[in-house]
């Protein structure tokens, strides 16, 4: 093009070793490289470098994959799972209203560890259904504090929290509470739509540490989805169309993990 | 989801030969390729990356193995050294074999950082631009990630010379 070549760099060569630069810039390194015969051969022992390595490891790809890696086959597990924890869930949120009337019963069941889950959906439906219907105190501290509610409710379930925006999807942050769970504690954030319209996301610190996908539970009038990161189990839930509010939870979700 | 499918099982034999290379041990990498893929579909099912698949699936895999080597850390460490370093295959007594082992056995001493920068471009062909999003650092930082990683290795596999020469 110009003469005006720009000064070389180390950038230059290690792109120039690993032929990652463009033909122009080509000529001009390969130019330099050799009136420097010092550079010429730091740039060679960089390639002998990437060849050898490629040795040492390239092997790998070429082996034959082991079937547990199949992601087709791992993708029928992970639904199969899905479905079953949806039907603990539905069975769980079947034995929450039972358990009001026979008692401990219920209670027992919940108790079991691999309803954990379930229990943590059944805890929010019920905070959902006590406090949205609350007209005077539906929160302990209100939307417009909301740095002061995050810190304090970070604290008090011991992991930094995110309190979701979800004003993109017309949702207004009433406010939030602290709640118990499990003999610790658990956080529930509540946001409102226009037309009054309440949306509650329960929030539980977790110890296990396993992802899971979003799954979904209808009890009655409400609906939830929940999921589990790697130190949180959430569970949205709300009186709105299935489609409406699994837009809402993937939006929660994406700015929680 | 049988088409995304398609495309994370087309990543796999790279996946692995990372996985293999960061740890040089064969079970420890297919089981770090197994969580990866696990994570991946888990998370398939709410939304799926905008850029390319491999690197997102290359960065899970990263973020995985340095959780696993925090918390291993804790605990005392339970592989044997030896193994790490027979692992890789190598071929019968060719002049290069000692090459080999012995840039095998320099990758396992180089600092985790340049050992996965270092082994994105030289091994797995990443553009600078994608193998600094998997690392998630600017593209300045992974080049002289990459500078420091290539004098490291040569200070550890040259003649005579064991010894670090710069270390910055």
């Amino acid at each position: 093009m110009t003469g005006d070549t720009s000064p070389i760099t180390e950038s230059d060569l290690l792109a120039y070793a690993d032929g990652l630069l463009d033909d122009d810039r080509r000529t001009e390194i390969e130019r330099h490289l050799a009136d420097n015969p010092v550079l010429a051969e730091d740039v060679g022992h960089w390639r002998r470098q990437n060849e050898t390595l490629r040795e040492l490891y390239g092997h790998v790809a070429r082996e034959t994959v082991p079937a547990r890696l199949s992601a087709h086959r791992m993708a029928h597990r992970v639904k199969a799972e899905t479905n079953r924890n949806w039907r603990m869930a539905a069975a769980a949120v079947l034995l929450v209203t039972a358990g009001a009337v026979s008692g401990w019963f219920g209670r027992d069941m919940m108790a079991a560890g691999s309803l954990a889950d379930s229990s943590m959906i059944s805890e929010a439906l019920a905070a959902h259904s006590l406090y949205t219907r609350e007209v005077l105190h539906p929160v302990e501290v209100r939307g417009d504090q909301e740095a002061h509610l995050a810190a304090w409710l970070s604290k008090r379930l011991d992991r930094p929290l995110v309190i979701p925006d979800l004003r993109d999807e017309g949702l207004t942050l009433v406010g939030g509470r602290l709640l118990p769970a499990n003999g610790g504690a658990a956080a529930q954030f509540m946001y409102e739509d226009d037309g009054g319209r309440r949306v509650t996301l329960y929030v539980v610190p977790t110890q296990n540490g396993k992802e899971t996908s979003l799954r979904y539970v209808a009890a009655g009038a409400l609906e939830s989805f929940a999921w589990t990161e790697a130190t949180l189990g959430c569970a949205l839930v709300g009186d709105l169309p299935k489609e409406r509010l699994q837009e809402i939870a993937v939006r929660a979700y994406r700015q929680l993990s | 989801m049988s088409q995304f499918l398609d495309q994370v099982e087309d990543c796999v034999p790279a996946l692995r030969r990372y996985a293999r290379a960061l740890t040089h041990n064969a079970d420890l990498a297919d089981d770090l390729v197994q969580d990866c893929l696990e994570r991946a579909i888990r998370k398939s099912s709410l939304w799926r990356p905008t850029g390319p698949l491999r690197a997102w699936l290359f960065r899970m895999l990263l973020n995985i193995h340095r959780n696993e080597l925090r918390h291993r850390r804790r605990a005392p460490d339970t592989m044997p050294m030896t193994d790490l370093v027979a692992e890789p295959q190598v071929q019968s007594a060719s002049p290069g074999r000692l090459a080999l082992a012995e840039t095998a056995r320099a990758m396992q001493e180089l600092p985790a950082d340049q050992r996965e920068a270092l082994l994105l471009i030289a091994v797995e062909g990443f553009s600078y631009a994608d193998a600094a999003a998997v690392l998630d650092i600017p593209v300045g930082t992974l080049m002289s990630r990459l500078g420091r990683a290539r004098a490291t290795l040569r200070s550890l596999t040259e003649e005579g010379g064991p010894k670090l020469r710069t270390m910055k």
